[in-house]
Parts: C-alpha cells; structure tokens; sequence
C-alpha cells in the first residue's frame, strides 16, 4: 500500500497549501455538491446508456431463442419474440448426454476451480514474499508461459502419454496453475503491508500459517476474482472435452453437448448432404446457439451475486493497517 | 557480513516456500515447457505420420518463406493495429466503467449495473457480430439515426471501407469485454484503505481529486500488471472476430496473423507454417514484456518479474 | 523426493512417445456388447447430427444386422486438424471418413487395404463397376475408401435442381406471363422491368430487391464460377474443360466474363443489384430471400432451399409466388446449357474407409454389405413402416403431411432416425422398380409438396420438376468433374500455391470490379493483379490431371 500512502501524502499537502482559502470553505462546500450533483446525474446517465447498450444483445439473444427458429431467419427480431415457441429450448434440453453432460461440467467447476485457486494462491504467496530468493527466476518462469504455446499435436501426445486422455483429470490438472490469475494475486499480496507478516513472524508464525491465517483472509476479494475467471472457463470450456474424450462420452461436458447439437443443425457446411440433414426443421443454428447461450448463462447469472459481495461492497481492510 | 547471515537464516525458514516453489515448478515444466518440442516442428516439413523424430529437416525455410511474403507482412500490420488500438480503448473503458460504478451512490443500482455489464462476455462472437451486422446495415439502428439526423444522406456501408474495419472491431471488443474486464479494477478498489478517503474529505478532497489521488493510485499496480501482461499479447488480436466481420472488399485489413495462419497452413495440412508464426508471436511478446518491464523498473513501478 | 521421481518417470516415458512419431494402434472396436450386438465406432471429418445413445432404427437395425455403430463428427476443428491429432495419436475409431484428411490417412498407414475383401460382400462389389473401383485406387494399387455418395441405382430420381442456376421468383415470370428467358439480357431486362411495375411485394411496403449477390467467404461461387455456365460448359468446378481439343480453359478471363461482370457492374450502377450484396453474411442474405424481398439471384439449390425456401413456406409467401426457379440462362441464344447434368458424381476423394485399429474388418464391411440391403436402406432413409411412411395401394411409399413434419424435427431425428449418413448409400430407383431409394425423389411426394405458383409455373413451361425447367446433359467425360482434383490442392505445388492466391485476389477485387465507376479501369486492375498469382501454373497442373484421368479412361474402352 505504499504507493497509494505516498501518493496520499502528496495530495495531503497539497490540500494543506490551499488551507488559506478556509474561508470560503462553507460556500466551496455548497459548490461542490453542486458540481457532485451534475456528476451523480451525468453518471447516471451514462450508466443508463451503457447498460442499455450492454443489456440489448442479451434481450435480443433472449428473444431470439424463444421464437420459431425458420421466421427468424427473416430477421428483424429485436426485444421480443415475433412467433413465440419453446421449441428451442426443448430441442437443446431433450439433447441426449446432457445430465451426464451437465453433471461433468459442475464436477469440473467445482474441483478444478479449488485446484487452481490453491496453487495460485500457494504460487503468488510465495513469489509475493519480498525476502524469498527465489522470487524472481520463478515469477519468469511463470510469465513466459503466458506467450509461449507448443501447439496442439505437442499436448495431444504429453496428456497421451501421462494417461490423461480419457479421464476426468485432463479438465483439472492441467490448467491448474495459471500465470495470469498467479499475477492478479500476487499484485493483490503485494498492497498488503510487510508489517503484518513481520509481527507474526516476531510471534513465531511460520509461512504456512502467514498464508493461511493472515495473508488469505485478506485477499478475499481477489481470490473471489481468480475463482470467477477459473470457473467461467471450465463452465464454458469444451474443446478439451472433444479432443482428450471424444471416445469417452461419461466424461462428456454441458458445452461440448452443447457444441455438437449446434454442430448438427449448422448451415455452415459446404457439403450439400450436410445442409439436407440440417434443413428441414423449424429450429436453425441461429435459434439453438440463442437457446443454449442462456441456459449457459443462467447458472453464472443465479450465483454471481454470491461472489459479488466481494468486490462491490468495498470490503474494508481498515482495521488491520499500519 | 550481515548480508550471509540473513540469507542463511532466510534459506532455512524458506524451507517451506522452496518446496512448493520446486513442486510447482516440475508441474510447469511438464505441463507448460514441455510441449513447446513442438517448436521443432518450425525447422521441419512436419507430417503427423513421421512425427517430430522423422520429419524433414528444413532448416529457416519456413520462417523465409512467411517473411518473403508480401501479404505476411501486411497480417502483421492489421494485427499489431487492432491489438494496439483494442488494448488502448479496452483498458481505458475498463477503468473507467470501474471507476464511475465505484462511485454510484446507489448500492443496488450499482449491483444491478454490474451484473448487466459483463453478460456479453457470455455471448459468442457470432451472435455478437450478428447483431452488430445488423444494426450497421442500411436499414439499421445507426444509420437510421445517421440519416435522421441529417449527418448523412446516403447510407452509410460500413462494411465495404477499410477506415472503418478496425473502429468496429475495437468497439465490438470494448462492448463485449468492457464489464467482464472491470472486475479486477472492482475487486483492486475494495483493497483501498478507506481511511484514506476519509482523510482526504477531511482535507475537503472533491470527488476528482479523491479518484485521482486515492482510487487511481490504489488500483495503480494492478493497471500496471494487466498493461505488462497485455503488452505481450497485441499480436494476438484475434481471429474469429475478424473472421466473421471480414470481407473480401476489406481483407487487405481484417486479415491477421491468425487467420493467414489457418489457410496458409492449417487448412493445408501444414502445421509447420502455424508453428512458425507461433514462434514468431512468442518472440515478439517477450520481447515487449522484457522491455516494458525493463521501463517499468527504472520508474519504480509495479512489474512482471 | 517421490514426486521428483514419479515426475521423471512421466518426463521419460513421454519424451519417448512423442517423439516416436505415430504410436502403436490400440485396437478399438468390433466387441460385442450383453446382447450379443457387435459395437463399433466411427469418426467422420465432417460436421453432421449425432445421435441418440438410444435411438429406434439404429436399435432396430442393430437386431436385423447385429451391428451397431457408435458415431462421432468433427466439432469446432478442421478435418485436417482433427485427422492430424488421431494419427498423432496413433488411435482411430474403427471406422472412419477423412474429410479433407483422407490422403493423410492413407499416408498414414492407418487405413485397411479394402481390395481383397471387396468381392466378399455382393452388395460392396455392386455398389460400383470395375472402372470405378479402380479410380479408387490410391498411388500403391489399393482400394483404401469407398465414397458415400451421388450412388444412382437404377433410373435417376432427381426432381430438384440441387447445384447452380440463376433463380427467379415465379411472380415475376407469372407476371410477364412465362416467357422464354435465355440470356442473362432477357433475365436483367425482366427483372428491371417486372421491378418497374411493382416496386413493392404485395403489402405494398416492402421494396423489393431486385438481385443480390451472395459472397460471403467460401459462398462467393455465387459471384465468381457464372462465367463457365454462361459459356454452357458444365460444373468443372475451377477451370472450363473444351471436350473437343481437351485442353484446360481458364473461365476468369474469358471473353464471357469480361461480358458477365459487365453486365453486373451496369446492373449494380442502375441499382438492380443490391448495393449490400459484397458485405452481407449468410444469415443477412438468409434474411432477405426469406423475407419474398428478392427477385433474383445465382446459387446452388441447397444452399437457400433449406433455410430461405422453408422459411418463405413457413411465412406463407409461397402463395405470393416468392419461391424460386431455375432459368436455362446462356451468354448467347441458342447454346446449348450444361446447368444440370444427370449421373452420379464419383469422388475420388474421400469416403468411407476401416482402420489398422479395427480389430473386426470382416464384421465392419459385413455391416456395410448389410446397410445396402434394400430393407435396411429402406429402414435409412424412409423410416418405419406405418410410423414415418405409409404404402398405398400401387405400392408406392408416401408420407401424410404430419410425418412430414415430424421427419423434418431435431428431436425426433436424434430419438428415432438413424440413417447412418456417411455409409454408402444409393440414390434412384429401388430394387422394387418403384419407389425412390430416398424420400426426396419420391415424385408424388415432391409434386404435393409444391405450392400453386410454382406448379402453374412448371406446366406453363412444360416441365414437372426443377429439373426440367433446366433440361439435362449428359456426364460431358470422363474427366468429369475436375474440381475432385482441385480441392486437393495445396501449397505444396506451385499449382496449388496459385490456386489459393487466385481465391484471395477474386475474393477482394471481383467486388470492387462491380462496384466501379469506370468498369475498364476496374477490371484492367483485377487482370493485374490476377495475373500476378500465375494462374497459369494451376492451369497446367490441371491440363496434367486432365491427362491422367483420359489416360486411366482409355484402358476401358
């Protein structure tokens, strides 16, 4: 946090300079509101823009989905459905393999969301630590990966020849650690102040309970963050599923279930068969990506506000600073 | 003297932290560093059927034959623009979203707002540049304002200009990512000591001046972090954006290194070529980042490594 | 410590697998299940429906052939890429169709030699003549694929037009009481005119559109290939084949383009063409023939009949004379048109092909002697008797209008047809003389499909399908068609290399030669910068082919 008191500092005396002007201070006050009050409205407004201009493919997808998929290929729906059906969703969830499907992709949220909040925890504590001699070479390591990638075939043949193929645990293990969420911690670790560890350290606390019981329950919020990002890409993550389990379908996912029946009814083929078995149906590719689109999105939708509290209510950390 | 002494106590009481360092490097290795023999595929006329063992050995044949080509060069130019200009206007708009939602009086409304801010993140690129086709067209939503307002008196084509290509993808991407990105900036803000703002209403701080000398300093080293990061990836612009939006009358600047990648060599069955550019990619990313972080240190900013 | 050594052992064994190159096959399939039904599997390159782990007709073919396959498509990769990862892998389902991936495979070592075999099972050894086997034969002498498709068996049952045309609404014929239109002049000159007269649909509102241009991505044919049909040559895909002095034309820069795209550009500066026809997507122009809006247009028949056409029906626009025919349009009167030609295409390509994994190729080629049976290609492609068809008195198979619907459900198909759409499968006649092998060439059932219009519109002009609006042409050669040989072109050869270039160039200069001000300028652009790829090495490349296939012809006769 020394960058934020220092810069604090600053402005401290900056404000002490102008400390001469105290009496017009009862009127700047009143100015002040004055000026906040155009802000509050200005931001409002824009606010209000923003969320509609956010808000309108969503509704439009919405009501895409809930209308009858040939009319809406002469398009023009915006807000509401003009020939409403609940044949799209109908269609997506009489989808074989979708409660295996389903229950796989919750499986992988869960488990692989706590893995890898763990060891990025674990990994950003660590490199996080001023006095850790290794801190550097291993925050290197780390960030390279983010820009170096051995391609596809590489990867097939490691998860191959580590047995992953065919299993749950290739959803799990191997984007466990990622340099990404390691870093968003590790600049969250950092605005924590040394003295905390300091003095628990003179009482004779090793790095394990620093972690556990004095570094941890501060970052709150962005374990909160890490764990959002971690877990939206399981929930929407399918192509390991199609590469590593084609074969295997008890390992199949919500998405990749999801992927192929858009696969199935999509026009986007140049095979004149593959357009005869797609056509002649009253749900089209457009309509079924809409469908599954919410159902993806809902479950997110229905538990964000959980993970919300933590970074919209300010949580404080007041009480245990310098 | 001293120094040692310290360091040799350090090393003992960092018994625990070497472990897992250790522990977790092994993973990186194996799941991160060891694909990348991959790279070999680069110097060869990779063919699955020989594997990387067998394959024939070219030597920079491919990496000459991406640059000898005029059109490479230019991918590279439309890539490295719209990463630059995706990278300026996403992180701005991030911030600023996050900013201004920090400082709504309403605590519902600043939740609700939030919510809505970072759905589109879930929709895919096709249903995103659907509607965007459609309120561009003609007969849509912004050139019937255009017209009504009289700033035009044809309809405009978006679609068929060059200037406008990399504008649209820039704004797709901001409306897309602009409240899914202000999340870490939300979640940066809550660790601002709310002491500090106190004090600074006390020294009669207006709203300005409370952001820019308490938020913005707060957040400034997550900024910073997500800048280095971001850095790295400007030639990794995107492909299926471009893809959907793109066509033939203005493929001379939609097309980026991604897209040539797939069919110059994908869709040829040449893995070799894809490689290449991979590795190209990679190049320059560290580069940037070994720069920028380079610059970052001697400001005494937050930095990568 | 343990975990370093777990971590090394991993580390070795796989650097060692990797850089083997194709691992050791692992036998995959032909085990046979509780009920004593053989399983096999089978992965086809190609995006297509999956479905249900319980279906009716798999399970009731699965009881007559006491086989069952297990399939799986290509999702969110290219085939080549998918194809690429399975041989790295060195693991392949059982059965398997390569896509744009099959010389791969077969380059591979991973696909059985079929030959030997082939005479075991009559229904494979009839499925194609001596001839045709063996221009499956890849460079080693041996049969590895047997393509699915375009199989006529008996007299051809083709009611729709299924490849290109210019299309026109029936209102607009109707209107201008069925003329007899020929060249593209009488067709522009009718639609300007018909557009003249009745710049509205029937509401009164909506404008028409007169013509549009499909050109997005790999669509563009709808732009670009005319000029070959327009010459009255027939669909050789990339290049024009003279059957008289057998050389390779280039259909680009023939006099008949420079006049086709003429046309276009002036058409376009009248307004006739739609000024968004450059920029529009798919979906965009899905939207517009769908809403009756558009007069005119060239496309393949597939390509709008199963998502505009329906969507046309569905609104009830049909009855407005909105749907599409098919126009016998020529550069100049009175040539001969070669729109539509009768006969399967054979593509050498790719097809259906057995693994080194299948540890059961005699029960997998059992399994497709079986699907040809005529009960079971029965079962494929009508259904259930009584359930998804009906006979009549004269033996005919016919649907009533709800199981016509209910074929055409997403849900129901995946519940309860199997048509195991990429095995070989026939088209034609039945064996029974009678019925069509598939519904769709079920005459009666196509004719009680139409709308009014669209049958005043065909006995106006004497024909009683699509087809014969066009008339036929015979199979121009034995060459025919040369685009199974360009599309496995890659830039490996100089040809190839060309070939890819010439589409990037066309891609983004045949919009802008339309839309120019000054057409010569535009195009003497176009002819730089389209030479510049050198066209010629393709062409030469495809004059060697040519050869080849006359070559391989000869030895028949």
């Amino acid at each position: 946090m020394d960058q934020t008191s220092s810069s604090f500092v600053g402005f401290a005396g900056l404000a002490s300079k102008n400390k001469e002007a105290t009496k017009m201070k009862a009127k700047r006050r009143k100015k002040i509101s004055g000026a906040d009050l155009a802000f509050r409205i200005c931001n409002g407004i824009f606010m209000v823009l923003f969320v509609i201009i956010t808000l309108y493919p969503v509704l439009n997808t919405l009501a895409v989905s809930l209308n009858d998929g040939t009319d809406a290929l002469r398009g023009g729906i915006y807000l509401f459905p003009r020939v409403f059906t609940w044949k799209n969703y109908e269609t997506v969830l009489s989808k074989d393999n979708l409660i295996t499907g389903a229950f796989i992709t919750v499986a992988r949220t869960v488990i692989g969301t706590l893995l890898a909040l763990v060891m990025n925890a674990i990994l950003a504590f660590i490199v996080s630590r001023k006095n850790f001699i290794f801190a550097k070479p291993v925050s290197l390591f780390w960030v390279i990966t983010m820009y170096v990638n051995g391609g596809l075939i590489p990867t097939f043949l490691l998860f191959k020849s580590l047995g992953l193929t065919n299993s749950f645990a290739v959803y799990v293990i191997p984007g466990m650690v990622s340099a990404f969420n390691m870093l968003v911690i590790r600049t969250y670790m950092r605005g924590i102040p040394d003295s905390l560890e300091e003095s628990a350290q003179l009482d004779g606390a090793g790095y394990t309970t620093i972690f556990l019981k004095i570094i941890s329950p501060l970052c709150k919020p962005v374990y909160a963050t890490v764990a959002l990002f971690v877990a939206v890409g399981q929930w929407n993550s399918w192509f390991d599923a199609m590469l590593y389990n084609r074969m295997a379908s008890q390992y199949t996912t919500l998405q990749y279930e999801l992927m192929k029946l858009l696969s199935s009814v999509s026009n986007q083929s140049s095979s004149a068969e593959a357009m005869k078995n797609a056509g002649e149906g009253s749900v089209t590719p457009t309509s079924v990506r809409a469908a599954a689109t919410i159902i993806t999105m809902l479950p997110i939708i229905c538990i964000y506000p959980f993970l919300q509290r933590y970074f919209v209510t300010g949580l404080t950390l007041g009480g245990v600073k310098e | 003297m001293k120094t040692k002494a310290i360091n040799m106590v350090d090393l003992k009481r960092q018994k625990v932290l070497i472990f897992w360092a250790a522990a977790i490097t092994i993973y990186g290795i194996i799941f991160n560093y060891l694909p990348l023999a991959g790279w070999l595929m680069a110097f060869q006329n990779y063919k699955p059927v020989t594997g990387l063992l067998h394959s024939q050995f070219v030597g920079l044949a491919k990496f000459k034959l991406l640059f000898s080509d005029v059109s490479f060069l230019r991918v590279i130019r439309n890539t490295l623009a719209m990463g630059v200009i995706n990278l300026a206007v996403t992180f701005f708009m991030a911030i600023l979203f996050a900013i201004l939602l920090n400082e709504m009086a309403s605590k519902g409304g600043k939740k609700v707002v939030q919510t809505i801010s970072y759905l589109p993140h879930f929709l895919s690129w096709i249903i995103v540049t659907g509607i965007l086709h459609d309120a561009l067209s003609g007969t849509g939503i912004i050139n019937t304002l255009l017209l009504h307002f009289g700033a035009v008196t044809q309809p405009i084509n978006f679609f068929a200009h060059e200037k406008y290509f990399w504008p649209i993808v820039a704004f797709a991407n901001v409306w897309k990512e602009t409240g899914w990105n202000a999340i870490i900036y939300l979640a940066a803000i809550t660790s601002i000591d709310p002491s500090l703002y106190e004090a600074a209403a006390i020294d009669g701080a207006g709203r300005w001046a409370k952001i820019k000398h308490v938020t913005l300093p707060g957040i400034k080293p997550t900024i910073m972090i997500l800048l280095l990061m971001n850095v790295g990836n400007v030639l990794n612009a995107g492909f299926e954006i471009q893809y959907l939006l793109g066509n033939g009358l203005v493929q001379n600047v939609s097309q980026t290194i991604d897209i040539y990648v797939l069919k110059w060599g994908i869709s040829q069955g040449d893995y070799s070529i894809g490689t290449a550019a991979g590795i190209f990619k990679s190049v320059v990313a560290i580069v940037l980042i070994v720069i920028c972080n380079h610059l970052a240190k001697k400001h005494g900013e937050e930095r990568l490594f | 410590m343990k975990k370093k050594m777990v971590s090394a052992l991993l580390l070795t064994s796989m650097l060692a697998s990797m850089f083997s190159g194709c691992g050791k096959a692992q036998a995959s399939g032909g085990a046979v299940n509780e009920d004593g039904i053989k399983e096999f599997t089978a992965f086809f390159a190609v995006p297509g429906s999956e479905i249900n782990d319980d279906n009716e007709i798999q399970q009731i073919i699965a009881e007559k052939t006491g086989c069952k396959v297990k399939e799986t498509w290509l999702t969110g990769q290219t085939a080549e890429e998918a194809v690429g990862t399975l041989i790295a892998g060195g693991e392949y389902p059982d059965f398997i169709e390569g896509g744009n991936g099959s010389k791969q495979l077969y380059e591979a070592g991973a696909l059985v030699a079929l030959d030997d075999y082939i005479d075991k099972y009559p229904n494979i050894k009839e499925y194609f003549t001596e001839q045709e086997w063996d221009q499956l034969r890849q460079s080693d002498g041996h049969i590895y694929w047997i393509p699915q498709f375009s199989n006529i068996y008996g007299q051809e049952r083709a009611c729709t037009h299924n490849d290109e045309a210019f299309w026109i609404q029936a209102r607009v014929l109707e209107w201008a009481g069925y003329p007899k239109v020929e060249t593209m002049d009488e067709y522009f000159d009718l639609i300007e005119a018909y557009n003249e007269a009745n710049p509205t649909m029937a509401d009164g509102t909506t404008t028409n559109i007169p013509y549009t241009i499909l050109c997005d991505d790999w669509r563009y044919f709808c732009l670009e290939n005319a000029p070959e049909f327009l010459d009255g040559y027939p669909n050789d895909g990339s290049c024009i084949v003279d059957p008289d002095t057998l050389k390779v034309i280039d259909y680009n820069t023939t006099d008949t383009a420079v006049k086709y795209f003429k046309k276009l550009n002036e058409e376009y500066k009248k307004g006739i063409v739609d000024p968004e026809s450059f920029t529009q997507t798919y979906d965009e122009y899905i939207a517009k023939i769908s809403s009756g809006r558009v007069l005119g247009m060239i496309d393949q028949w597939w390509d709008f009949a199963y998502t505009g056409e329906d969507a046309i029906k569905s609104a009830g626009l049909d009855e407005q004379g909105c749907q599409y025919v098919p126009l016998p349009i020529t550069i100049e009167k009175g040539m001969k048109n070669q729109w539509h030609n009768s006969g399967g295409v054979l593509n050498v390509s790719s097809g259906l092909a057995i693994t080194t994994s299948c540890k059961d190729v005699e029960g997998a080629l059992q399994f497709v002697n079986d699907l040809l049976d005529q009960d079971i290609h029965d079962l494929r492609f009508w259904g259930v008797e009584g359930e998804d068809y009906l006979v009549g008195d004269d033996g005919l198979y016919y649907r009533t209008p709800e199981m016509r619907k209910q074929a055409a459900d997403t849900a129901y198909k995946a519940a309860h047809t199997c048509s195991y759409s990429y095995f070989p499968q026939y088209s034609g006649t039945s064996r029974d003389g009678k019925n069509a092998m598939k519904s769709d060439g079920q005459e009666q059932e196509f004719f009680d499909g139409l709308s009014e219009p669209i049958k005043k519109c065909f006995e106006a002009y004497g024909a009683k399908t699509y087809v014969e609006m066009l008339g036929t042409s015979e199979k121009p050669g034995p060459w025919y068609p040369m685009y199974t040989y360009s599309n496995t072109l890659t830039t490996d050869t100089p040809g190839g290399t060309a070939w890819t270039k010439m589409g990037e160039i066309k891609h983004q200069y045949l919009p802008k030669v339309v839309m120019a001000d000054d057409f010569e300028k535009g195009w003497d652009e176009y002819m730089k910068a389209y030479n510049e790829c050198k066209p010629e090495d393709f062409i030469s490349e495809m004059q060697t082919e040519l050869e080849r296939r006359m070559e391989e012809a000869a030895k028949y006769e």
